[in-house]
């Protein structure tokens, strides 16, 4: 591994994450993410990520909720979670422009912490229902007896457009000289 | 029917589009078959209206690796392709595009030429003694737009794809071919245009084996269909010929063994040289039916990728069939465009939850989420186009071990120069379509896993240069076939399944001849 900036900054906040654990660990089995304004830490990382203004806060809250659950799937996880969130706080990335979060999360963008809470968040949140509302779909069919005419073809912004096949499609799949249609519609690259 | 482990009986691996195919050719002709099948019966009523849960339900999970230069092997290490493990194989969630190979495409090496890096090959078989075939295979589906079959409805996603594509001076654009019924037909009622056909088809018009052909075999008396039998090994006698399958019992973990007289595979591009490729013995170090090092090369995925664009006004293009719009202008070869083949493009529309997933896999910020946030107002397209044979791009036995402790199969893809430039070709007409109708942003999205899965088992004329013979006939051992995509030797433009079908039908019919002369 090359050393960069990054790697060795989290390799040092990773000792000190480690120590903590340690030392925590002989009491209670301690969960990362626990103090108050954690989550709404991680919410606000879930969100520069993927910025909505519709969607509520409490949309993120519940992304950020699963994503620290999986931060504490296992003692690897929780350090690696621990370092990140501590990342998080030490910038105040929740006080951040969008602009600067953005510039944060590049520079730990493929860290094994933004890669847990981006490929969490991707998933979780667009797999909210409330989500869902918002972006107006509409889920399930079957049980509503699917789309009537109307409904699945209401685009009323273009004309409607022909179903059948061209009366030219049968000639133009079957002729042997397979360029005589095709050269008269050569796009140009670029 | 019940037919004893110890009779040697005719075994067919897989039920999807190929192996429930030949069952059915088979047992309608009053010959007994045992169908293995590695995943559940899951029926109608039980598939889901929901992405990721109806994943779980049917989706092929187990244990996969890929290498190579294709960026899925970075986006999606563990899943190179997205298949179902059911009855009914893969074509529980397929779309039913149903186009047929163009008469060239049979003969690619001879029409294209040599074209560095690819391994083209002439097939055994051409568009001739196909054409009755696709008849048949069309009128078991209920193609759409053939045989006097009507077409399905302009959906909102098709109004924006055919307009765009007009207004760019295309002309062969439709809703179909597809092997959902426009009208009821077959015993199987008219589209209700409730979507997900990803997620399996509660209402029964789609086409798949376990609507069909599963239920008739059944119904002749002669089908031992046994779900959860996973097979990990052919056994073969002293003489070379295939005596035996060993199969999982998936939910006790249980070994069993099925004599057997003839088997035929079809477990899809990744099982099915898998299994051969396990089942190595003293006299076949290399596997079975692997004297030409054939066993597991020229997998191919087809080109894919998708272009979505959102609008400044409505779509909803979730609404209705999930595709029912097909191109075919620019499936022609036409090596002025800077590649050899072609492709189609086909609408599709993915839910919120996939589509996050999807877009751009490991995507992320303002852009991204802009696209998200337009969803009502989007609109997609797939591409489907020929990519190019690799002898290099192959299933072999990964170091990883699955769940029974097998040797995990690892794909191995990189892409030719030609796949990328027809994808690149392709992404700028899906844009040129879009943009004429007014799309405000437009997407180019990535291959997804792959769900066509071709190759691994090329038929070929001669021996040397492939597995099976123009019959889907092992070359080395004459009481094994493959039935499935595998056997294809060139991929050409199209959907797959309609071939698929088309072959195992001929195959059947051949198979059954063969069995009631006493040949095999």
């Amino acid at each position: 591994m090359t050393i960069t900036r990054r790697n060795l900054l989290l390799g040092a906040a990773s000792a000190i994450a480690y120590t903590q654990l340690s030392t925590l660990q002989t009491k209670a089995d301690i969960k990362i993410a626990s103090k108050a304004g954690d989550q709404q830490m991680v919410a606000s990382m879930c969100r520069a990520l993927y910025p909505h203004k519709r969607f509520a806060e409490n949309i993120y809250m519940d992304v950020a909720a699963g994503a620290i659950k999986k931060g504490n799937a296992d003692t690897g996880s929780k350090i690696m979670f621990r370092v990140g969130l501590d990342g998080l706080q030490a910038k105040k990335f929740d006080k951040l422009s969008f602009k600067k979060q953005t510039k944060y999360l590049k520079s730990i963008e493929g860290s094994p912490f933004f890669n847990l809470v981006r490929g969490h968040t991707t998933v979780a949140l667009y797999d909210h229902k409330q989500v869902w509302k918002i972006l107006g779909y509409e889920g399930d069919s079957f049980s509503k007896g699917g789309y009537k005419k109307g409904q699945y073809d209401d685009l009323d912004w273009l004309p409607n457009p022909r179903i059948e096949e061209h009366p030219d499609l049968a000639a133009f799949l079957n002729d042997s000289s397979p360029t005589k249609y095709a050269s008269s519609k050569i796009i140009k690259t670029n | 029917m019940k037919i004893d482990k110890k009779e040697k009986a005719v075994v067919i691996i897989g039920t999807g589009p190929g192996g429930a195919t030949v069952a059915y050719e088979l047992t309608k002709r009053g010959i007994p078959v045992v169908s293995l099948e590695a995943g559940p019966r899951i029926m109608k009523e039980e598939y889901k209206n929901d992405e990721w849960p109806a994943f779980s339900q049917m989706a092929w999970l187990d244990k996969r690796t890929m290498s190579g230069n294709a960026r899925i092997v970075k986006d999606f290490n563990g899943l190179p392709s997205w298949l179902v493990k059911a009855v009914g194989g893969t074509a529980t969630h397929w779309a039913g595009a149903t186009p047929r190979f163009l008469d060239y495409e049979w003969k690619t090496k001879s029409t294209y030429g040599n074209v560095k890096g690819a391994s083209l090959l002439d097939w055994p078989i051409d568009g001739k003694t196909m054409k009755p075939y696709y008849v048949k295979a069309e009128n078991a589906i209920g193609s759409t737009h053939r045989g006097g079959r009507p077409p399905l409805p302009a959906n909102n996603n098709y109004k924006v794809f055919a307009e765009g594509a007009k207004r760019n001076g295309y002309k062969f654009y439709a809703t179909g071919p597809y092997g959902t019924n426009a009208a009821p037909y077959d015993g199987r009622p008219a589209s209700i245009q409730d979507g997900f056909n990803f997620q399996g088809d509660k209402s029964g018009a789609k086409w798949n084996p376990n609507v069909r052909e599963i239920p008739r075999a059944l119904k002749t008396g002669k089908l031992d269909l046994r779900p959860n039998s996973q097979a990990v090994q052919l056994t073969h006698d002293s003489k070379g010929k295939v005596d035996g399958v060993l199969y999982i019992d998936t939910k006790t973990k249980a070994l069993h063994r099925q004599e057997a007289k003839v088997v035929c595979v079809a477990g899809n591009s990744i099982e099915t040289p898998r299994l051969f490729l396990m089942s190595a013995s003293s006299m076949f170090p290399n596997g079975l039916a692997n004297s030409s090092d054939q066993v597991g090369r020229n997998y191919m995925r087809h080109l894919t990728g998708s272009v979505y664009a959102t609008f400044d006004k409505p779509v909803n293009f979730y609404r209705g069939e999930t595709m029912a719009g097909f191109f075919a202008d620019e499936v022609k070869n036409n090596p002025k465009r800077g590649f050899v083949g072609g492709y189609y493009l086909e609408t599709l529309a993915l839910g919120p939850s996939f589509m996050g997933a999807f877009l751009e896999p490991g995507g992320w910020g303002k852009d991204f989420a802009d696209m998200m946030d337009a969803y009502q107002n989007m609109a997609g397209m797939w591409i489907v186009g020929e990519d190019m044979p690799q002898p290099n791009n192959r299933i072999t036995l990964g170091s990883s071990k699955d769940q029974f402790g097998l040797p995990a199969p690892n794909v191995h893809f990189d892409d030719h120069p030609n796949d990328t430039a027809m994808r690149e070709h392709a992404y700028k007409v899906g844009e040129k379509i879009y943009k004429s109708v007014g799309a405000v942003q437009t997407w180019r999205t990535t291959p997804y896993p792959h769900t066509h899965n071709l190759g691994s088992m090329r038929m070929s004329s001669k021996k040397k240069d492939g597995v099976v013979n123009k019959w889907g006939r092992c070359h080395d051992i004459k009481n094994l076939f493959v039935s499935d995509g595998s056997v294809m030797t060139t991929g050409a433009a199209c959907n797959p399944t309609l071939t698929i079908v088309a072959l195992a039908i001929r195959q059947g019919e051949y198979l059954a001849s063969q069995l009631k002369k006493g040949n095999i």
